[in-house]
């Protein structure tokens, strides 16, 4: 990838903000935080890390794999060409401006700083909601593990709803 | 004739006295919210419009657009839920008089069905389309600027993301009162969604249909679950959730779209934030356009927003002309 020194520069910020991102909670299917490192670990030059730190190569196919993939099938591994082609022209080859980086850099930051969560600060009325005071607390700490419901607390919820 | 239909059909003559011509879209407020100049500069639709990355997310969407039903769907064009219907007098007075003889909770009742409509309406019509249709000036944030796909699952997200934020605001209100307006509000998603996969989607097997709901159903609890999480904590985390719920895991994902929505959300939240319960459970609520800015209240406006709002319903509540469908016990100092 060779991309100009400013932009390698900006993905390298981004790559840190992304790496002081918060953990998911939960496992999810993607994680945010992980594929967007990856993304910008390419564009930044660096190399892709694994689970154990140590750098992957981006195996390149050979001219072989290559040839037995189009003579295969017309459309290689059930997607028509037409997909593998837009594939190909729009994930791969990102282009970043100096500009559309930065850019790119700012909103991260403003997410990450919780600007606009602070600025329209909704307060304790949604917070800590008049209906069901505890409904937000209780999430969290079911999530973080911190205090599972018993048998009594669950039955109450289906019972009561709160 | 039932009495809750009687009173429901009485309940929506009521919501359109009051009035939701688009400038004053969120009632007194709206004046309060929009009225510095700057505002026209700064929007999160704006926001997302000056990004320079023109990134170009790929469309896997296999190309199945929304297509207008050919017959109208029954339950979307019901006469009593459109604008112009006028319930008879002698139905009106009938209906005022049961509600006066029995004593009938009109919180409870306005919490029904009726704001299940139409706070599903608002919804529903935030990123609403059809293939053969020009997109409406929200519908054109959500499919142009955030470069979504223009799919049935694609709306789907974006009402979920909507009565997500209703739910937040209906969970400050009293339990009972708050819980039956969820409830509605889902009961009536899933029934129109049903008639719209067979009507515009063209599914013609039930079994089929009964899949997708149940896939919907789940997409429902994963998001709501999700932006739940967000709100609680913080907004790497609620925008983590956008990118897995309404953006679907989009890879190259331009962060300022990210930050755009989450802007989005937080804005509207404010808004509800500041509504008082008496104000949301009578509907007068509405989503703030994505081009518009929400200017943050000074202490002293919200003072008089208040004031407003107290002297408007003390004045309603001592009037005696007032019709018993119109009295409320919900408060509206809060």
């Amino acid at each position: 990838m060779s991309s100009p020194q400013t932009v390698r520069d900006s993905a390298k910020k981004l790559v840190n903000l992304l790496e002081k991102y918060p953990k998911d909670r939960i496992p999810h299917l993607v994680s945010f935080k992980d594929v967007q490192i990856s993304r910008f670990r390419r564009v930044a030059g660096l190399p892709n890390l694994d689970d154990a730190g140590n750098s992957v190569k981006e195996k390149k196919p050979s001219l072989d794999e290559i040839k037995s993939i189009i003579n295969r099938t017309s459309g290689p591994l059930g997607l028509n060409k037409e997909m593998l082609a837009k594939i190909q022209n729009k994930v791969l080859n990102e282009k970043f401006t100096e500009e559309s980086i930065n850019e790119q850099v700012r909103a991260l930051s403003t997410i990450t700083t919780n600007k606009f969560r602070n600025y329209y600060n909704v307060g304790d009325k949604l917070h800590k909601p008049a209906g069901n005071p505890s409904y937000y607390q209780r999430l969290i700490d079911t999530i973080e593990g911190k205090k599972t419901e018993t048998m009594f607390t669950a039955m109450r919820t289906v019972l009561f709803g709160k | 004739m039932s009495i809750t239909r009687l009173t429901s059909s009485q309940l929506s003559v009521l919501f359109r006295r009051a009035t939701f011509s688009y400038p004053k879209a969120y009632l007194h407020q709206t004046n309060v919210f929009r009225q510095n100049k700057e505002a026209a500069q700064d929007s999160p639709e704006i926001l997302a419009q000056s990004s320079h990355l023109n990134s170009n997310p790929l469309d896997v969407s296999n190309k199945a657009p929304v297509k207008n039903a050919k017959s109208k769907i029954p339950l979307a064009h019901s006469k009593y839920e459109s604008s112009k219907y006028e319930l008879p007098k002698w139905k009106e007075a009938l209906g005022e008089l049961v509600i006066r003889a029995f004593r009938l909770d009109m919180d409870r009742v306005r919490a029904g069905p009726v704001a299940g409509s139409y706070y599903y309406k608002i919804c529903k019509d935030q990123g609403l389309q059809y293939e053969d249709e020009p997109l409406s000036e929200t519908a054109k944030y959500f499919y142009e600027d955030l470069k979504l796909p223009r799919t049935f699952s694609q709306w789907f997200q974006i009402t979920v993301l909507h009565e997500w934020m209703l739910f937040v605001r209906m969970r400050a209100m009293p339990f009972k009162y708050g819980k039956n307006y969820q409830q509605k509000l889902v009961d009536r998603t899933f029934s129109d969604i049903e008639l719209r996969l067979f009507e515009e989607m063209k599914v013609n097997s039930g079994r089929i249909a009964d899949q997708y709901l149940k896939d919907f159903n789940t997409q429902l609890r994963g998001a709501v679950f999700a932006y739940d999480e967000g709100f609680a904590t913080d907004d790497p985390t609620l925008a983590t959730a956008v990118w897995r719920n309404l953006f679907g895991g989009r890879k190259n994902i331009d962060m300022l779209h990210l930050e755009s929505v989450v802007r989005y959300i937080h804005s509207q939240l404010y808004v509800l934030s500041r509504l008082s319960d008496r104000e949301f459970a009578t509907g007068k609520f509405k989503f703030v356009p994505p081009g518009v800015k929400v200017e943050k209240l000074t202490a002293q406006q919200e003072e008089e927003l208040k004031a407003k709002t107290v002297a408007k319903y003390e004045a309603l509540d001592k009037d005696p002309k007032t019709l018993p469908s119109e009295r409320s016990k919900l408060s509206y100092t809060n």
